[in-house]
């Protein structure tokens, strides 16, 4: 489709605002995909870290930064039910602690027992397993700034307890305001003030060869007071309740959405407005006999070269500008499938945009050729 | 798919030429509303025989450019039959029209109407393209068209970078790209110069020489009687006169 080609780049200048409009419309929808999925990844990241097949958490519990209290007695009978293999404890709450400059800041206090799982940070003394440093914190790097903490170690009073933050880990940045800091379960408990007989969460081992829901359907009958969820089940009802029951969560999607529908009308205006540009060459072409096919073949030509150009720029821009606002939003994430996904959506509102200005193309009143 | 009529249509050619390769009988073509009606053209039948020149004239608003989209099966007649190659065509849907103007008839437009993206031979080839025949074989017939209408050295250059009557050479080339049996002009020397005008007329009388073909010239232009086989006068959607017969 030569003609279609050569449609395009014999005006250079309109070519360009199509393809930045084009570039924008993608480079809003890579973004802002990028948002929602980062703060998605980030609402349970906590869960998918640990290697737990099951969690138990309170009735009504939606999400692993707001838990409430369950008895610790739980504990073993979960491990007398069959089938599970370890049980550790987490808890998890709100805590002051207070920055070596002496203000204080609200952070969300993390503390797991070793065995929940090697990527779920805990203070080892060494390498992910084994014994664990008391009394010592680790923070994300996300949060140095807001916690000044730039160096380790470095003493600090955490729920108005002496402790040292020992450990900057990354990916475990805050994505709802309130910085993580992560320590050993007995300290996180006497941090958080938590009685002897009360834990927040407890995730399941399951001995191999077991059946999850075999499993987690003899520890619901066993603990009927509480929920019992594997961990991708307790995983998607977290990311659930941020994205649809918080504000934060709900603007991300709808901004998503939008940008979804900015990016639609964008490209759709100019898909039309290049074919609207050649209408007269379309009736000239129907004039001299060009088939409907014909006709559709140079439009969606022009719209998917158009699409094809617009979107690698587009994602040309948008890895950069991730990149740039990743100090200040370090959750955002951009899945492997998401610009594969975006360009294929490019393409096809580029498509559907020549879909609807083709049908201008093909019905044009080929008479027209005789007006001058 | 085409229908019957336009498979026979497309299976006949300008080899096996007709006593009338194109003719209308009783045309009536109307524009606008009931309240305000205008009739373009009114019970005009003609019949135009391969190997001549036939000219169109007449004042503006005569009915010349209707009764050439009529024949060149652009607009549909409100009464009346159009036949080209002996075979009626009235009532074809769009496409089969399309494929009737694809196989049989050539167009020269007073606006030329080029595309300006393609270089001259590009724009011929596409007159090509759409016939289904591309690649090297159609840049071939391309060059030599244009080598035909005196534009071998200009087959790279754009529409832009081509004189008026250049630009009309390269359309008619590209007119007869598809070898049709049927030329149909409007008004091809309008927007030329005296020179180039007499240049493109003298062309389209040297296609009509072609005894398998029919050449309709709409035109203003009265320095193309001396040229022409006969001349139809059209006045208020009616023919006037017709020295069809004379000449």
């Amino acid at each position: 489709m030569k003609l279609a080609w050569r449609n395009l780049i014999n005006d250079r200048l309109r070519f360009a605002v199509t393809i930045v409009g084009i570039a924008f419309a993608v480079f809003l929808m890579v973004f802002q995909g990028s948002l929602l999925a980062g703060f998605i990844r980030a609402a349970s990241k906590a869960i998918d870290a640990t290697d737990a097949d099951i969690w138990i958490s309170a009735r009504g519990v939606d999400c692993f930064e707001f838990a409430t209290p369950i008895p610790r007695r739980f504990r073993e009978m979960a491990m007398g039910v069959p089938g599970v293999a370890q049980v550790q404890r987490i808890a998890v709450g709100f805590t002051l602690l207070q920055k070596p400059t002496g203000t204080q800041q609200m952070v969300l206090l993390v503390g797991a027992e070793p065995g929940v799982g090697s990527s779920f940070p805990i203070p080892y003394i060494a390498g992910t397993s084994g014994p664990v440093l008391t009394e010592s914190l680790i923070i994300d790097k996300s949060n140095t700034r807001a916690l000044n903490i730039m160096l380790t170690p470095v003493s600090t009073e955490v729920g108005y307890n002496r402790a040292r933050t020992s450990n900057i880990i990354d990916g475990f940045g805050s994505f709802f305001g309130t910085p993580y800091v992560f320590t050993e379960y007995n300290d996180a408990a006497r941090y958080l003030g938590l009685g002897r007989e009360e834990t927040f969460f407890l995730t399941v081992g399951i001995a191999p060869g077991q059946d999850v829901q075999t499993v987690k359907r003899s520890l619901q009958s066993e603990l009927p007071e509480v929920d019992v969820w594997t961990r991708q089940e307790f995983s998607r009802r977290a990311e659930l309740f941020w994205i649809g029951k918080t504000g934060a969560g709900g603007a991300l999607l709808t901004a998503a959405i939008l940008g979804f529908l900015v990016g639609l009308v964008i490209v759709s205006q100019n898909i039309y407005a290049t074919t609207m540009e050649h209408i007269e060459e379309f009736a000239t072409l129907k004039a001299i006999g060009a088939s409907r096919g014909f006709i559709q073949r140079v439009v969606l030509s022009q719209a998917l070269s158009s699409g094809i150009a617009g979107s690698i720029l587009g994602l040309v821009a948008t890895y950069p500008a991730i990149n740039a606002v990743r100090g200040s939003i370090p959750w955002i994430f951009t899945p492997w499938w998401l610009p594969l996904g975006m360009i294929g959506v490019g393409l096809l509102m580029c498509a559907a945009a020549s879909l609807i200005s083709v049908r201008k193309a093909v019905r044009v009143e080929p008479g027209r050729v005789f007006r001058a | 798919m085409h229908n019957t009529t336009t498979t026979a249509l497309l299976k006949s050619g300008k080899q096996d030429a007709c006593p009338t390769t194109l003719a209308v009988q009783g045309l009536s073509v109307a524009y606008g509303s009931a309240s305000a009606r205008t009739c373009a053209l009114d019970d005009v039948s003609l019949a135009f025989k391969p190997g001549q020149l036939s000219l169109v004239m007449g004042p503006s608003g005569s009915g010349k450019t209707t009764l050439l989209s009529v024949l060149g099966c652009l607009l549909s007649p409100d009464s009346g039959s159009v036949s080209v190659m002996e075979n009626d065509v009235t009532g074809l849907s769009e496409e089969e029209m399309g494929s009737v103007r694809r196989a049989f008839i050539g167009y020269v437009f007073q606006a030329f109407r080029l595309f300006h993206s393609l270089s001259a031979v590009e724009n011929v080839m596409l007159g090509l393209e759409v016939f289904g025949c591309g690649g090297a074989r159609a840049r071939a017939i391309a060059l030599d068209l244009l080598d035909q209408v005196g534009l071998a050295g200009k087959s790279r250059l754009k529409p832009d970078q081509l004189s008026g009557g250049e630009k009309q050479r390269v359309a008619i080339a590209r007119a007869l790209a598809k070898d049709p049996p049927i030329i149909l002009a409007d008004e091809p020397t309008a927007s030329l110069d005296s020179a180039s005008g007499t240049q493109i007329a003298k062309t389209l009388k040297g296609l009509a020489a072609d005894p398998g073909r029919v050449v309709v010239v709409v035109t203003h232009d009265d320095r193309w009687r001396s040229l022409s086989d006969r001349t139809i006068q059209l006045e208020d959607g009616r023919v006037i006169s017709d020295d069809g017969d004379q000449k």
